[in-house]
């Protein structure tokens, strides 16, 4: 197969609060960026969707109705692309359209009825493609493929699973802080290296 | 495919059109599918809705704009940004050399929709819109398109895709 349809250009790993802790270029191809635009990139994907059925308006409030400290959480452009979800409105005579979107507020639903609303998952464009995955604990990894890279749920399940093993497994590991582990360096810059 | 809503917005961030389509609800598949679709789709054209939906015009260009900033920077100048997906639906954008965007949500599964925003542009825009002496260059104040012939014509183009 042909380098480009594997080729990943970087990683960039980014702590529940919207900093960033990891980033690695692998492959040339897109531009370096100065580290303040890295860190406005990942302020850009700040944002944490909840795992369960939740209506993302309900997010910023705790259960008192109290908003919580992450007010602005609302606020990065990972939040808004879950907030401009189209909602449905539901016909009243359809009762099995709203068993399945749990709490959401009566008189919507959404698209696909069962799935929670997320962020961007996906971004694509001419030179290259942008994955977004969240981990359970509102960590971010962004991965930057050529467009035509397949499989990239298997790279990206990898290098979680190489962030568990390297990074979370790590006893001098302090969590949210920038990663500065050696053997994750190694090891993921072998596997990717090995895939091309 | 369905297409939820489009919008296209000018060179000055104004959102100068935006359609928003409301899928049939589900126990009406069936039976008097054109007449229902007709009466949603005018419900959605009046005053109202349009006003409700006015915030999230906003938000969409604020969206778009955010990322086609954060494309340039990584890609360079001469990438684009084509589209983005969530969990719920698929933005699609399309932007002309003259900086007049536009922008399309579809649910998840559709295809590219790159091309038909660029027939949208070439086909209604430009010859229903751009070419009409009595359609205004500039929309301060957000009169917006307001062409019976290019919504009319929008219409059918996305139904056409739909069903396609």
């Amino acid at each position: 197969m042909p380098s480009s349809t594997r080729t990943v250009f970087s990683l960039i790993i980014i702590n529940k609060a919207g900093g960033l802790i990891y980033q690695r270029e692998y492959q040339a191809g897109l531009r370096s960026l100065s580290t303040n635009d890295y860190l406005v990139l990942a302020g850009t994907f700040h944002g944490y969707d909840p795992p369960h059925n939740q209506c993302p308006l309900d997010i910023s409030t705790s259960l008192d109705g109290i908003p919580i400290a992450n007010e602005y959480l609302r606020h990065s452009v990972h939040a808004i692309t879950r907030s401009i979800t189209p909602k449905l409105p539901l016909a009243q005579t359809s009762p099995a359209l709203t068993s399945p979107s749990g709490n959401a507020p009566v008189g919507f639903s959404y698209p696909n009825p069962g799935v929670p609303a997320s962020g961007l998952e996906h971004l694509e464009t001419e030179k290259f493609r942008l994955t977004c995955f969240q981990t359970l604990t509102g960590t971010k990894f962004l991965l930057f493929t050529d467009p035509m890279t397949g499989n990239v749920d298997t790279i990206m399940n990898k290098i979680y699973e190489l962030y568990a093993d390297y990074v979370m497994k790590n006893p001098f590991y302090q969590l949210e802080m920038p990663v500065r582990c050696e053997a994750f360096d190694r090891h993921l810059g072998a596997w990717l290296r090995g895939r091309t | 495919m369905t297409v939820y809503s489009f919008y296209i917005f000018d060179r000055h961030a104004e959102c100068i059109y935006k359609r928003r389509w409301l899928p049939r609800p589900a126990s009406i598949v069936g039976k008097s599918r054109s007449t229902e679709n007709a009466a949603q789709s005018g419900q959605a054209g009046t005053g109202q809705t349009m006003r409700a939906t006015d915030d999230d015009s906003k938000l969409v260009f604020g969206t778009v704009f955010s990322l086609r900033n954060m494309v340039r920077k990584l890609g360079g100048d001469e990438d684009n940004f084509v589209s983005f997906n969530t969990s719920q639906y698929k933005l699609h954008y399309y932007e002309t050399p003259t900086n007049t965007k536009f922008v399309m949500l579809t649910d998840t599964k559709s295809p590219s929709m790159r091309i038909a925003l660029q027939q949208i542009y070439i086909n209604l825009y430009v010859e229903y819109v751009v070419k009409n002496p009595l359609s205004p260059a500039e929309h301060p104040g957000g009169v917006g398109v307001n062409n019976e012939l290019f919504e009319e014509s929008l219409e059918q183009f996305v139904q056409t895709r739909v069903l396609s």
